[in-house]
Formats: structure tokens, sequence, C-alpha cells
């Protein structure tokens, strides 16, 4: 029975007994080796035992998915076992338990597919169970009880084989096609070659060993792995196909081999990994450069393929290969610079590659190494994406950046050498988008870092971490065994990077570049990458300048969603680099609209948020995943939060507590407002837990002016040690706690005080005396506080002017109509189309501030453009300052709204663009940053906007009558 | 003092020629030691035609009467293309100094050149070499000579970016002949054409601009009515973008100019907001002057700086102009500065206090308490200010000058009635309109 089985199993169909017995021969003495018991059972359980021993011996670790596959090949063993005792109730026993354990597989490897092991033992079964019928004598002498489970297994089985009729027949027709199928995605796969290779052990001797004589020396060498088992044999069937010896391979051979490999690629049941092992091998015996180059086109191509979903990274020692392929590839172009890649390629150039070596003329080959090299990138990318970034994967993974340096430096180098600018401008922007976030010190620490790799003597040997089998790989894809390759191409491309000592330098370089020829897409890129490097050093008015210059944050809505999520990152350093440097109100502008929509993780891409209202479709949700950045590069949240309201909270406290009984409240920020009534509506109110609730902590006191505690609540919050110099910030937070608890406090108590005397308030706020009188004499001009000095006494006279209850409303009144007949008359533009001729150009302009206080409520584009044509044509015909873009002017006109681009709406979504970007912080915004004569942000204005105004209404002895 | 010195700022936006007055000034002024003017000076003068005066420096600089080589026979070059230029310019010169046939030109240029060319022989060829000819002339230092011809050409011209060319030469002509009326013509023709042209490129336009203000300050600071035309200039929306982009250093003038023009109180506003913009590329004592005084209201700093301003101002080329009276020596421009100035700083304090000791003021105006007393008097009987003296206690008192609640709310009001009847006229017209179509 088993000697049927194995006659099965191992395909040839002319075995001779001596041949088995000699296997068994073979079999037991490596048993012996092994220490196991070799006198009973059969070759199967020896062989498999062998298997497993060998098995431990290179593994130590095994992952859950091993541990259930040895425990189904083991309960294979045993109905084995129980097969040659012919104990029906036994094998029935094992059967179901091999049924659960089937689950158990399919549980962990969260896959149905069905492993081989479970369907050679179903076939293992049938065949049995058949043969057990058919011998009716010895069913007749079975105990009752042994009959019964014949009975049973006859029914089980033909009731579960249905299910698994189409790979019971596969396996039957051919028990070893699929062996090796997809041995590199799946770990299941792999110890099922593992298991497979143990019984199969000498299969390749059988098939080919006997005709090749090499491949007995060879076996042993390759033998210590299923990896290097499968690949020396494949190399064997390749020997064989090309009759041994390489030097009798001609190019034709070669080429035709190529061709045939290719039509397979795609097709269903073509082994990808199979693929590759062909064509590096043909690599190897290629008979000019050009075709070593074609080869090489075609092995990274295949190497792409053998991942082929897009929402999983490409495993990362098949990336280093293509890492590897790709400068070998470089190699060859810059030894034999005749070599023309193209990206068209016509019929008639199909046999270029015969062209040898000492061919002078161009050589047209297929192929786009840029494409190679942005897919090389988004692998990288991806695997970032994919990798738990609180693993020591990712730090390995990271380190694997210079790999990729250096080789987009060599990409360009040649692009540049062969005067392809424009694609050079291409990698140019990949090697920026990896540098570009970097500061110094981290910038630095890959730079130590690739230098310390790189004394290595090669990239990946020196890398002592790496993983044998990574190792291996290498070795074997350099070259190191098996027959010297043809057409040996001597390493020219440097290996290793060379960046220069500061960043900037290298960011200069590509920027120059990419802004001299890079195209609509690369340029804007580039220069958000500028703004937000400048800002990450530091650097905030060149950022915004940068920023206001290029008019991005008007053109950005109509670019794709990554470049707008750049442009999100960006401001969003912009803001925190503003808070650095102490300018609140920046800082705060820059941040506001980021944090307007509750969408801070959607707008950065740090991670996938889930709505309240809107419920996001399995694409949608899909896309916005591929898009997350990998964790190096996020921008702390929690701090970002913390920037935003406290910034908020500095400029929203004076102002609440200024306006409290101000009809037209000007609110800055919503967002800080409605977490301040959230908070207000709590009946007990616990310590501070996180940002928000120390924020609001910190509000609380600040509205009493009660700035210590203030102080003491932000102070303690975890974040700031975040920051690159915390001592700094806090001190200027501390500084400005004070001020606005200063503000505040005059707001709310001024009216109850006849005179404060300046000594005082020195104490309280802890102040120079300088600041003090400089704050309350800005308030005084400002009007915002109705207060005179008096200088002899040292004190503040207050002049309480509050209006009496009727005067108060009748004040109201009037700038309620005021309000209603600007409103009349935008309805009135609106509807004839033409403004009215009468009003003077004066109070035109007036109106403008109370359509800026409206837009909330009207949310008439109307009302804002009219506000904005003022600001626009201040920069007029010029867009002078922009640097690269000067038609982008007259576009920005045309696209009038939201500096944030809001990412779903150009999805197509519901919660589209307009709405979002028409409330009245967007439009303040940009209004702002439009009007780029750097007037940016207006709240400058709007906040404190008074004092400048006011100096226009000096006390003015020039005017030439009394009052 | 010299860390304000704008000179290396400004020459790369002037003429050759035009440094060397700035030069001078320098050396008048002992801020940088004599052999560095000197060689500055030989420098400016190697790619010029003025070999002569270059010689002669090279002597005062190294004290020798031997002159390099390379000096004596690049005179001897320029005489040699003097005459060749000459030659070639010449027919159309005797032309143009005859003047009855000058009488004859229209103002149609092209008749004009047709007529040229037939009846006396004169193509573009010669006109071009009218073109050369001033132009060496003018690098020869013979501007007088200059601005003739280059008057002369532009009448012929049809080239704009040569007749552009031409109009530089004659305002840098005209400058340096010192003729300030015919150098404010020429710069507001200029500045026509530069604001009307196409340009190749902004960023052109913009370099135009940008050396048109820094020529301009030549013109300004001596014409009388300069300080009116500088604001004016420079507060125009292209030109104030112009020195935020790649002129910092010419808010100083913009801010004297405001500061001394005591009609132009209302562009202070922008000024500030300016200032404040710039403030991080920009400073100095006048900008931080503006900013002590009106955005962070710190008399004492402000007045620290006002000291500075004085001392900035004597040492710049166009703000620190001598003159003589009697036997003092005045810079004007910085006296009547500091003057306006202290009112200022005098105005603004007022704004703020109810009640000012006078003897602190005294301190703060750099008066004796007298002096200030009077002063104050003073501005209160011209009515300019609403205010008191109480002598008894040395202070004085301000007027409140709060308008009431009623006269807020009328002058709120006020113009609503107007504009609704606007509006309501606007209406009725717009409802005939459609009424009338309708019919």
């Amino acid at each position: 029975m088993a000697s049927r089985f194995w006659t099965q199993v191992g395909g040839g169909d002319s075995e001779t007994e001596e041949e088995e017995s000699d296997l068994e021969y073979e079999v037991q003495a490596g048993a012996k080796e092994g220490g196991q018991d070799v006198g009973n059972g059969s070759k199967y359980l020896r062989s498999d035992s062998d298997s497993e021993d060998s098995d431990d011996q290179k593994r130590v670790v095994r992952s859950a998915k091993d541990k259930r596959f040895d425990e189904m090949v083991h309960t294979v063993e045993q109905v084995k076992n129980s097969m040659k005792i012919n104990d029906w109730v036994s094998i029935e026993e094992n059967y179901d338990k091999l049924n659960k354990q089937l689950e158990k597989v399919f549980r962990v490897t969260e896959s149905e597919v069905v492993p081989r092991v479970y369907i050679k033992a179903l076939v293992m079964l049938e065949d049995f169970l058949a043969q057990a019928l058919a011998n009716k004598d010895a069913k007749k002498k079975m105990s009752p009880s042994n009959a019964k489970a014949l009975n049973y297994m006859k029914q089980k089985l033909k009731k579960n084989n249905k299910q698994y009729e189409v790979e019971i027949e596969k396996f039957r027709e051919n028990p070893e096609s699929e062996v090796e199928e997809d041995k590199d995605s799946e770990m299941m796969d792999q110890s099922e070659t593992e298991s497979e290779a143990g019984y199969s052990d000498e299969e390749p001797d059988k098939i080919i060993g006997f005709s090749d004589s090499d491949a007995g020396d060879e076996e042993p060498e390759g033998g210590d792995g299923p990896w290097e088992k499968q690949k020396t044999r494949k190399e064997k069937i390749m020997d064989k196909q090309f009759a041994k010896d390489p030097s009798e391979i001609s190019w034709e051979m070669v080429d035709k081999k190529v061709k045939e490999i290719i039509a397979a690629r795609g097709r269903k049941g073509t082994d990808r990994a199979e693929q590759i092992e062909q064509l590096t091998y043909l690599l190897r015996v290629a008979k000019t450069p050009a075709q070593k180059l074609e080869v090489l086109m075609h092995v990274v191509s295949a190497q792409f393929d053998v991942n082929l979903s897009l929402n999983t990274h490409m495993p990362i020692n098949v990336w280093k290969k293509s890492v590897q392929n790709v400068l070998s590839m470089l190699d060859i172009l810059a030894q034999y610079p005749n070599i023309v890649l193209e990206d068209a390629m016509d019929p008639e150039m199909e046999n270029e590659s015969q062209k040898g070596a000492d061919y002078d003329g161009p050589i047209h080959i297929w192929g786009n190494i840029v494409a190679f090299l942005e897919r090389i990138d988004d692998e990288f990318f991806k695997s970032l994406q994919f990798i738990d970034p609180h693993t020591k994967d990712y730090v390995e993974r990271l380190r694997d950046e210079p790999l990729f340096m250096v080789l987009a430096q060599n990409v360009q180098d040649y692009l540049e050498r062969i005067g392809d600018m424009k694609a050079a401008a291409r990698v140019a922007l990949r090697r920026l988008e990896h540098v570009y976030y970097k500061p110094q010190a981290v910038y630095e620490a890959m730079r130590m870092q690739s230098r310390s790799v790189t004394t290595g003597e090669n990239i990946d040997d020196g890398d002592s971490e790496l993983d044998d089998e990574d190792r291996q790989m290498t070795k074997f894809s350099s070259d190191m065994k098996g027959p010297p390759a043809f057409v040996s191409v001597l390493e020219i491309v440097p290996r290793q990077p060379s960046f220069p000592e500061l960043s900037r330098t290298l960011m200069d370089q590509l920027l120059s570049l990419i802004y001299r020829v890079g195209d609509e897409r690369t340029k804007p890129r580039a220069m958000l990458c500028d703004i937000y490097y400048h800002a990450v050093s530091e650097e905030f008015h060149t950022a915004r300048d940068l920023l206001l210059m290029s008019h991005l944050q008007d053109s950005v809505q109509h670019m794709d969603i990554s470049t707008q999520i750049l442009f999100n990152r960006a401001m969003a350093q912009l803001g925190l680099c503003a808070f650095r440097a102490s300018l609140i109100s920046e800082a705060h502008s820059c941040l506001s609209e980021l944090y307007a929509g509750g969408r801070v993780k959607e707008l950065l891409a740090q991670g996938v948020q889930q709505s309240r209202y809107y419920e996001k479709t399995p694409e949608q949700e899909k896309l916005e995943r591929r898009r997350q950045m990998p964790f190096h590069m996020h921008i702390n949240l929690e701090l970002l939060e913390a920037v935003h309201l406290v910034s908020a909270m500095l400029l929203e406290v004076p102002n609440m507590a200024a306006s409290a009984l101000d009809p037209k409240k000007k609110v800055i920020s919503k967002n800080f407002r409605r977490l301040i009534e959230s908070s207000e509506k709590l009946a007990f109110i616990g310590p501070p837990e996180n940002v928000r609730d120390h924020v609001m902590a910190a509000t609380r006191a600040l509205s009493r002016g009660d700035a210590e505690k203030a102080i003491e609540v932000i102070q303690s919050l975890d974040v700031w040690k975040l920051l690159p110099k915390k001592d700094h910030v806090l001190k200027m937070l501390k500084g400005k706690i004070q001020e606005e608890a200063l503000r505040t406090y005059l707001f709310t108590y001024s009216p109850y005080y006849d005179a404060l005397s300046l000594d005082q308030l020195i104490k309280m706020f802890t102040l120079s005396e300088s600041q003090v009188h400089s704050i309350v004499s800005k308030m005084i001009v400002a009007e915002e506080l109705h207060a005179s000095w008096d200088q002899p006494t040292r004190c503040i006279v207050t002049h309480n002017v509050e209006p009496t209850r009727l005067q108060a409303l009748a004040a109201q009144f009037a700038e309620k109509l005021t309000v209603l007949m600007d409103s009349n008359e935008k309805a009135y533009e609106a509807y004839t189309g033409g403004s009215l001729d009468g009003p003077p150009a004066g109070r035109r302009k007036e109106s403008q501030d109370y359509a800026s206080v409206t837009t909330g409520r009207w949310q008439g584009e109307l009302s804002t453009a009219q506000g904005k044509q003022s600001s626009y044509s201040r920069y007029g015909s010029t867009g002078q300052r922009s640097l690269f873009n000067v038609g982008r002017t007259s576009q920005s006109r045309v696209g009038g709204t939201g500096g944030y681009k809001d990412l779903r709406s150009t999805q197509g979504n519901v919660r589209g663009g307009t709405t979002y970007s028409s409330t009245f912080q967007s439009t303040r915004y940009q209004d702002a940053y439009s009007s780029v004569g750097r007037t940016p942000y207006q709240s400058g204005s709007s906040v404190r906007g008074g004092q400048t105004d006011a100096s226009g209404r000096m006390v003015s002895l020039t005017r030439s009558g009394r009052f | 003092m010299a860390q304000y010195d704008l000179t290396y700022k400004i020459a790369p936006y002037l003429e050759r020629h035009l440094v060397f007055p700035l030069l001078e000034f320098l050396q008048e002024r002992n801020l940088y030691s004599d052999d560095q003017i000197l060689k500055a000076k030989i420098e400016l003068l190697a790619k010029t035609n003025m070999v002569d005066y270059a010689m002669d420096i090279h002597k005062s600089l190294y004290h020798t009467e031997d002159v390099p080589e390379a000096m004596v026979e690049r005179r001897a070059e320029v005489v040699g293309k003097m005459k060749m230029l000459e030659e070639a310019a010449a027919p159309l010169i005797n032309f143009l100094q005859n003047p009855a046939l000058v009488q004859e030109l229209q103002s149609d240029k092209q008749s004009n050149l047709q007529k040229l060319n037939e009846r006396h022989q004169i193509g573009p060829n010669q006109i071009e070499a009218l073109y050369q000819f001033a132009k060496f002339q003018f690098e020869c230092g013979n501007y007088s000579g200059a601005a003739d011809y280059l008057y002369q050409y532009r009448t012929l011209c049809t080239n704009s970016d040569r007749s552009l060319s031409a109009l530089w030469g004659k305002l840098a002509a005209e400058i340096l002949m010192q003729n300030w009326d015919v150098a404010l013509e020429e710069l507001n023709r200029l500045k026509e054409v530069i604001d009307s042209k196409n340009f190749s490129s902004p960023l052109s336009q913009l370099q135009n601009r940008t050396w048109l203000m820094h020529w301009s300050l030549f013109v300004y600071f001596n014409h009388e009515n300069g300080r009116n035309a500088i604001i004016e200039l420079f507060f125009q929306e292209r030109y104030l973008n112009a020195i935020q982009t790649n002129a910092h250093h010419l808010l100083r003038y913009l801010a004297i100019a405001v500061i001394i023009n005591k009609r132009r109180r209302n562009s202070l506003k922008d000024l500030v907001k300016v200032i404040q913009q710039e403030q991080y590329t920009y400073k100095d004592p006048i900008t931080e002057f503006l900013e002590c005084l009106f955005v962070n209201y710190d008399f004492e700093k402000a007045q620290q700086k006002l000291f500075e301003c004085g001392e900035v101002i004597e040492n710049d080329f166009f703000l620190g102009k001598q003159a003589q009276e009697g036997s003092f020596v005045t810079v004007p421009l910085r006296d009547e500065f500091l003057e306006n100035a202290r009112l200022f700083i005098f105005e603004t304090y007022c704004r703020i206090h109810q009640c000012i000791d006078i003897r602190m003021l005294a301190e703060k105006l750099n008066m004796d308490y007298d002096d200030a007393e009077r002063w104050i008097v003073n501005l209160i009987r011209n009515a300019r200010l609403d205010a008191m003296i109480d002598s008894k206690m040395g202070t004085v008192i301000m007027g409140t000058q709060r308008s009431s609640v009623y006269e807020q709310i009328i002058e709120s009001t006020k113009q609503l009635s107007i504009r609704s009847y606007m509006l309501a006229n606007g209406v009725v017209a717009a409802a005939a309109a459609t009424q009338g179509y309708n019919l």
C-alpha cells in the first residue's frame, strides 16, 4: 500500500524495487545520524521525522502557524501508522482530529488555502480505503468495532472529499507542482514545502541528478535550507535545459527563454518566485551587456510582481534585491554609455541586445529606470506604513533609507548625464521627500549610520543584523556561487551614499534642480518641502514668505491629495514654528483651520479617524489608509493640539473678556469657544488629564486673571518636553500668560475701579514696570480700556463710560441697522449685478468690516469676494515675489476659498469644500494669506488691530479747532 | 555708527557715477579709513572711462607719481575709441548743431526719420552711433554733453529698450549735474515708462522700480517739493511692494520723510504697519523709534532711539546735507526731524495721560522746565491742545475728549438714511427698467 503511494508521489513510473530500497537505505542512514529510532516504522515516518529534525536545527523560533502545521503533520503520521496495522478505529479518531486542526490552520493563516499535507493525507486515506474495501477477506476478519469504524470512514471521507475535489485531483495529477507556490509571500507555504522537502528530499536526484553529475556535488552545499534547496534544484533544471555548459548557450537561447518566461508572466498558475530565479540564472548566462540589462529589467519587474496586492508591501529581502539589481543596471549603463533606455519600444529594435559590448552605435533597450526607482520608493514607503512602528523591525527598515538614497542619487546622476532633466527633477523630488522632514540632528544620525554601514565590504553584508536568509540571498544575487557570470560588470556606480554635511546643502542642491527643470507637480511639492524644512529649522519668516510668495494656499486645492496633505503638514509645522518663535497669533492662524473640522488626523494623514456624522465607504477607508504617513514622519498630534489650544487661549480669553457685553462679538477661535462651552456645562470638574483638560483649566484661571495658576497648569503638560528648546518656550509662555492675564483682568474688572495703581498691577502679575505700562498704554490707545494715566500718582484713572441700558440698546440698534443696510445693498448688488454708484468709496471700505463680521451668517461669497478685491490688487499685476510661478496670481483669484483644502471634496464627497471653507475662519485666513503683500495674518490687525488703527486718530495737535 | 551706514546696500542699485558723491561724503564723515574709500573709488573707476581721475586717486592713495601701465594703456584706448565714435556720430551731430535744420523736425518720428534719411543720409546706423557716443561721453564724465545727446537721441529713436536706457542715462546725467528740476521731470517720465511698459518679466519690472526708487533719493532729498513726492512715490502699492521685496533699507528714507512732513500724518499708520512687518529683516534707529512709540508705547526707549537717530541722519548722504548759517554748521533735516519726533512723543504721551508732570516732560523732551512750560503754553494757545496747566502742582491736565453716547449713535446712523434713499432709488429704477422691458 505504502509503496503504491510512494510511486505516485515520486512520480517516477519506472522505478524499480531496487531503487526504492536504495532510497530506503539512504534515508535510514540519514536518520541514524539524527539519533532517531531507526529500527521500526516505515520510511514515511522516518523520512518525515528526519525533516522535522532538521527543521528544528534550522529554526529555533517557530510561529503559531508552524506549530499548527507540525501538529497536522504529526497527526498524518499517526494515520499512517494506524494504516499499517489496519486499525480503523484510530484512523477514524485521527481523521477527526485532522479536520479540527485544519480549521485551526485556517484560523491562524487567515486564508482558505488547504495545506498540501492535508490533501495528501486525504488522497492517502482514499486510496487506502479503496484497497481495504476491495480486500473482502480482510474485511471479514476485522473486529466488529474496526469494521464499524471502516464504514464510518467510508461515509465521512466520501462526504468530506467532495469539498476538496479539485485539490485532490490536482494533487493526483501532479503531486509536486504546487510545491513552491508563493513561498516568499506566505509562511504557510514555506512550512508546507519544508515538510514536503522532507519526504521528497531525493527527488532532484531522481529527476535530474542522474543525468547531471555536477548536481550531486552541489546538493550538500545548498542543502541547509528549503530556500536554497529549491533554488539549486531549479538551477539544475535550468542546467539541463541549457545543456550544462554555459559557454554553449547562445544569445538566441537566452532571448528565447526570456521571452518564454515573460510570456508566462501574469498568467494564472505561473510561479512568480520561480520566474525570478530563472531570470536571475539567465542574468548570469546573458551574452551581451545589453542583454544582461534587458534581463535585469525583467528581473526587477518580476520582483515587483511578487506582491500583487496594493495593500501589502513587498517583502523586504526582495526589495533589497531589486535595489541591488537596479544598481547593477546603472553599472551597465555607466560602463556602456551607448546603451539607451527607452520607454516606447519599436518592434524593429527587438534584437538590439544582440549587439555586443564592442558595438559602437547606440543600443536601444526597453525600460524606464525612473519608474523602477519610484516603485522602489513607493514600496519602501508602504513597508513603513505596514510595519508596526514600535518594533525593532521598523527601525531596521528605516536603516534601509540610505540604501534608497544612494540608489536615487545614482539614478539622478545617470539622468543628468543623459540629459533627461525632467525625470531628474522627479528623482530629486523623491530624494527631497526623504530629507525634508528631518531636522539637522536626525539628518546627522542618518549620515553617520549610512557611513558606518558602508564601512563594511558590502552594504548588506556589513549589516550583521540581517538574517541569514537575506545574506544568502544577496550572496546568491551577487554571483557568489554557480557558474561565473558571462558578462561581468564592474561596480562603477558608488554604493555609498555621499551626504553633504548640512542637510540644508542637500536641500538646496535638490531644490535648485527642481525649480529649474521641474514640472507642475514637482515644483509646488518641492516648495512645500522647503517650507516644511524651514519651519522645522526655526526659520519662520523665510518659510512664511515662501508660502505667501508662491501662492500655494490658493492653488493647492487643485492639486492631488498627497500634495494637499503635504501642504497641511507644512502648515502644521509652520504653526509650531511660529509658536516656538513666540508669534502666538501667527501660530493660531496657521493651525486654527486645521482644527476647524475636527479632522486633524485625516488632514495630516496620521491615522484614520471615525467621524460621528459620516460613514466612510470601505473604498474610501482603504484609500485613506494608503495615504497614511509612516510613523517617523508624524507630527506629534498632542503637541500640535497643545500649541493650537494654548495660542487660541491666549488670544481668545482677553478677547472674550473685552467683548463680554459687546453685541457684535468677534470670535477668534470657534473651536476653542466650543470647548469652553462644553467645559462650562460640566457640573463637576475633575483634575485635568489630557491636553484639552489642561488648557481648559488654565483658561478658567486666566479668565479670573489668575496668571500663576494658569502658568502652573500649562507648564505641567507633558508634551512640552517634545520641544527642542523647552525652557525657552516655557519662559515665553509664562510671559505671554502674564500679559494676557493682565489684559483680561483689566477688561473684566476695570469697570469696578475708579483708579488702579501701577505698582499694585506690577505686583499682581509679576511683570516689569515698562511691560505693564506698555500693555496698559496700548489698551488705552486702542480704546479697549477707557482710562488714562495719571502720571504723578502712578495710577490708571478709569473713565467709566459704561452706557446705560437704554444707551447700550440704542447703540446696538444702530449697529443692527447698519448691518441690515449692508445686506440690503449686497442683495441689491447681487440682484442687479452692479453696485450702487452712490456710496462714496470711503464708506465702501468701511462696509467690508461688517462684511467680515457677518460672513458667518451670510455665507456669501459676494461679501468676501468684495473684501478680497482690494487685497488682491495690492499685489496687483505683479506676483513678483513669487519665485516660481507668476502666472499663478490669476489662478488664485478664481479659486477663492479656503486655505486648507478639504481632502474629501476632491473625492466628490458630500461635505464638500464650499461650506467648509466659506466659514469665517477660512476666509479670514485666506484673505490674509492671499493678500500676499504680507499683511498676512489679518488676525494681527483684527485682534489688536485697534491699536494701529487708532494711531490715525491721534490727539492730533494739528487739528484746526477745538472740539 | 558704521553699522547703520547704507552705502553698501544702496550702491548696487546705482550707476557707478552716482556712487561717487556717496563715497565723497563718506570720506568727509570719516566713518571709514581713507585708504578704504580711495580703493573703492579706484575700483569704481576701473570700469568707467574717467582714466585721468583714476590716475589722480591712484597717486594720492599710494603717494607716488607712478601710474600703472594698465591705466596708461587704457587711457590711450579710451581716447582712441572716443575719436572713433565721434566720427561715426559726426553727421548726425553736425545736423543737430544746426538749429535751422532742427527746426524742421516735426513731432512725427517716422516722417522725421524719413526726412533725415532722404536729405542728410542719416540712417539708423548714425542714430545708433549717437547713442554710443553719448554713452561714452557719460562714461568719460562729460555729463552735460551726454545729457544733450541723449535728449536728442530720444527724439529720434524707435527702439523702446534703447529709449529706456537713454532715459536712465539722461536722469543720471541730470542728477550728477544737480539739475534737480530737470531730473525730477526725467524721473517722472521714467516712472511712467516703467509702470506702463510691458516688461518681459515682472522681475525685471521690479528691478527697474527698485532702481528708480534709489535714484529718486538724489532728487527728492534735494528738490524742494521732494518730500511730498517721495511719500507719494514710495507709498504707491507697487513701489511699497518693491521696497518690501528687495530694498528694505529704503524704509529709513520713507520713515524720515513721513515724520518731517506734517501734512502726511495719516500715512504714519501704514508706515508703522510696514515697519512692523519688515522688522525681522530691517531695523535701524529710525524705524525702531517709530516702533517704540507707536507699537510698544515705550517712551524711554523712544527717547534713546531718537538720540541715535540724530547721528544716523548726520551720517547719511541723502539726509545729512549740511547748511551754513553764519558760523554754524547745521543739518537742517536733522533738526526738523528731531523737532517733529519730539512732537510725536508728546502727542502720544498726551493721548494716554490725563495728568502729566511738567518736570518729567521737560526731561523727556530734552528741555529745561521753563522751556517746556513755554512750549506747552504755546501749543495750548495755538489751539492745538486741549489742556490746562496747574502751575501750583507743576502739572499739565488734559481735557477729556470723549464724545457722548448720543453723538456716537448719531454718527453711526447718519448715513443710513442717505444710503437707504439710494437703495430705494436703485430698486425703483431697476423695477422701472424691467417694467419698461416687459411693456
